[in-house]
């Protein structure tokens, strides 16, 4: 009587904990990044070590390895991903540095039964899954906020990422559009501000001389503190410059904001879609049906939201969101 | 007559040259409205390049296979942790300078240690230092930005009698590598070794110190632009270094100095340094792509280089 009461509750217990415990419990996921030289890239490990740790310790998975490569070139990250086929990962998240050089080892962790999530940098290999952004429609956004807040348009200085790199190309192929829409607006000059403030500060201050007046800058992310520097040292009046996210252009416009009422808006991706993958590829081992291509939202900050979200942000880091097992099913089922 | 010749026989006469023609182009599009401004941004922007150029140039003149490839990584580095020390408070400042010039003359030391006793050639040397500075870099403050003390930010950004300050600052910098350069024993001992290795240790020049002081200056150099930098730029990045690698190299090739080593020249940095910044401008004022703009700062270094050598062989 009382071993099989025993025995029940045993078999009780144990349901309950299988319940709790998902199938990928056993499973093994690698991060592949290859470039950690920026503080959004810093967030972004950050983020990924934060929430896997924790469905680690929770016995979602059994392991989340981050690994990333000291060059930043295709040919380093390949060898790590063959590597990682070797270690025996059921999954393999990567944040790509070439869209299509990768392939021939993405093909290689595919045909040895390894999910392939990849992110932020995406790769065109078939076999793999994609949590692409909307670049395009990030760079659109900008205009449609500028419709809004400028009805009578005006003179345009466009600050692009680096040169040759597909995002750069994307989000400003999404401002280009805007401004063919809208005629208003006049793109009167276009800098490579390589998505640092240093950068885009050199190369604004070298071209704002030869320009007209500007209504507003267009940026990128990681641009927008730059610009409003350079603008302040030649002494111009400053425009609407749409940030991207990081805690300095934040706090910039907060002071702004308070002294003399400056309006604007920021957009960017949250590092911590690195998380987003994350769960994908879990829910991917978990046997789940995911559709190939997703997309992921892009985090906008308002002039409502904007305390919110500062104090929110590391001083000197990037805005973020962590997400959630419930975020990436419900991403993955707004896609189906 | 002879005059003349002798002012076109200098190397870095056409770096000048060059600056002003590219200067005139961009201004010529607003009609000349816009040449304070230009000059402005030219002379500050200038100014940082200037800093890792000379110490690159002394690097160079050492000879054959002589080159600092930390610079990038030691600018980070430094930037970084002064900031961190100096937390945004002006009482700081002065222990913000010291450690600048503390992780400058440490990687000046620990390049040329790897170089001599490890026996590895500098470019790999300096290479593998740059990996672990780079590395430590991030560890130190993971990529925050932290804003520079409020007196620095604008000492940084404003101007003496119409001259930015960074601008003044180079042009110190600057007559004082002149000096070290032409006028002082160490000056020569490099240019010696750089024509000839051998022949310096047979004369008596003592090899390994110079090489050693001179790595420590280049070192010393960048980690001051990286802390100047970061002060002007509203605090230190991860990635602030990368355009100064192949930039200080840059100015000291297109300023005239010799790339095989033994003949360098200070004005010429200058030169280089406001074209490189006005290339950029110019190109970006005439709206040409990001493509064609590489391929005509190219084209133009190249012309600029190839009208410096030919007119510095015939007199020789």
């Amino acid at each position: 009587m009382t071993t099989r009461k025993l025995l029940l509750a045993t078999a009780a217990l144990a349901s309950v904990a299988c319940a709790a415990h998902a199938d990928t419990s056993g499973k093994k996921i690698a991060l592949s990044n290859n470039y950690a030289g920026n503080s959004w890239r810093q967030a972004m490990l950050q983020s990924w070590d934060k929430v896997t740790k924790q469905a680690v310790a929770d016995g979602v998975v059994a392991a989340a390895d981050a690994f990333t490569t000291a060059e930043n070139q295709a040919t380093e990250q390949a060898a790590q991903i063959q590597n990682m086929i070797l270690q025996g990962y059921d999954a393999i998240v990567v944040n790509a540095a070439s869209p299509t050089a990768l392939n021939g080892a993405i093909k290689e962790a595919c045909d040895a039964g390894i999910v392939v999530v990849s992110f932020d940098g995406i790769v065109d290999e078939p076999c793999a899954w994609r949590v692409a952004v909307d670049f395009k429609g990030m760079g659109k956004s900008e205009i449609e906020y500028l419709k809004g807040a400028l009805p009578d348009g005006g003179n345009l200085l466009e600050i692009r990422g680096l040169a040759g790199v597909f995002v750069d190309d994307a989000i400003s192929a999404g401002i280009n559009e805007g401004v063919a829409e809208n005629p208003q607006f006049k793109n009167v000059g276009a800098v490579h501000g390589d998505w640092a403030q240093d950068v885009a500060q050199k190369a604004v201050a070298g071209i704002l001389p030869s320009l007209p007046e500007i209504a507003a800058v267009v940026t990128q992310g990681g641009d927008g503190y730059g610009a409003a520097q350079a603008f302040a040292a030649a002494g111009r009046p400053t425009p609407i410059i749409i940030m991207g996210n990081r805690q300095d252009e934040l706090k910039w416009w907060k002071e702004q904001k308070d002294a003399n009422g400056y309006k604007t808006m920021s957009v960017s991706i949250a590092p911590g879609v690195s998380t987003l993958a994350f769960w994908v590829a879990q829910q991917i081992l978990d046997g789940k049906e995911v559709p190939k291509d997703l997309t992921v939202p892009f985090l906008r900050i308002d002039q409502d939201t904007l305390e919110a979200n500062l104090a929110n942000t590391p001083e000197g880091g990037v805005a973020n969101v962590e997400y959630s097992q419930e975020d990436a099913i419900k991403v993955i089922e707004g896609t189906k | 007559m002879n005059a003349l010749n002798r002012l076109l026989s200098r190397p870095w006469l056409w770096s000048f040259a060059a600056a002003l023609a590219v200067w005139i182009a961009t201004v010529a599009v607003t009609a000349g409205a816009s040449s304070g401004g230009l000059t402005d941004a030219a002379l500050t922007f200038a100014a940082f390049s200037v800093f890792v150029g000379i110490g690159q140039m002394f690097v160079i003149t050492l000879g054959p296979g002589n080159v600092d490839l930390s610079v990038p990584a030691n600018m980070t580095l430094a930037g970084t942790v002064a900031l961190k020390l100096m937390d945004t408070q002006d009482s700081m400042i002065l222990p913000g300078i010291l450690v600048t010039l503390l992780v400058g003359l440490c990687i000046g030391l620990a390049n040329y240690a790897l170089i001599k006793a490890l026996r590895i050639p500098p470019i790999i040397a300096t290479l593998s230092t740059s990996f672990i500075i780079q590395s430590a870099a991030i560890w130190t403050n993971r990529g925050l930005r932290i804003k520079p003390p409020p007196v620095l930010a604008d000492f940084a950004t404003s101007s003496t009698f119409f001259v930015p300050n960074m601008a003044l600052l180079a042009l110190l910098v600057s007559v004082l590598a002149w000096v070290l350069l032409n006028h002082t024993i160490f000056g020569r001992w490099i240019a010696a070794i750089g024509q000839s290795m051998p022949a310096a240790r047979m004369a008596g020049v003592p090899v390994d110190g110079t090489r050693l002081a001179t790595y420590v200056l280049c070192a010393i150099l960048a980690a001051v632009n990286g802390f100047l930098l970061s002060c002007f730029s509203g605090g230190a990045a991860l990635n602030m270094g990368n355009e100064y690698l192949l930039m200080s190299i840059a100015v000291v090739v297109i300023g005239g100095s010799a790339v095989a080593g033994g003949d360098s020249n200070v004005p010429g940095i200058w030169g280089a340094s406001l074209l490189m910044f006005l290339i950029v401008s110019m190109l970006n004022t005439y709206q040409f792509e990001a493509g064609y703009r590489l391929i005509m700062t190219g084209l133009i270094i190249i012309a600029v280089i190839l009208v410096a050598s030919g007119r510095q062989a015939r007199p020789r």
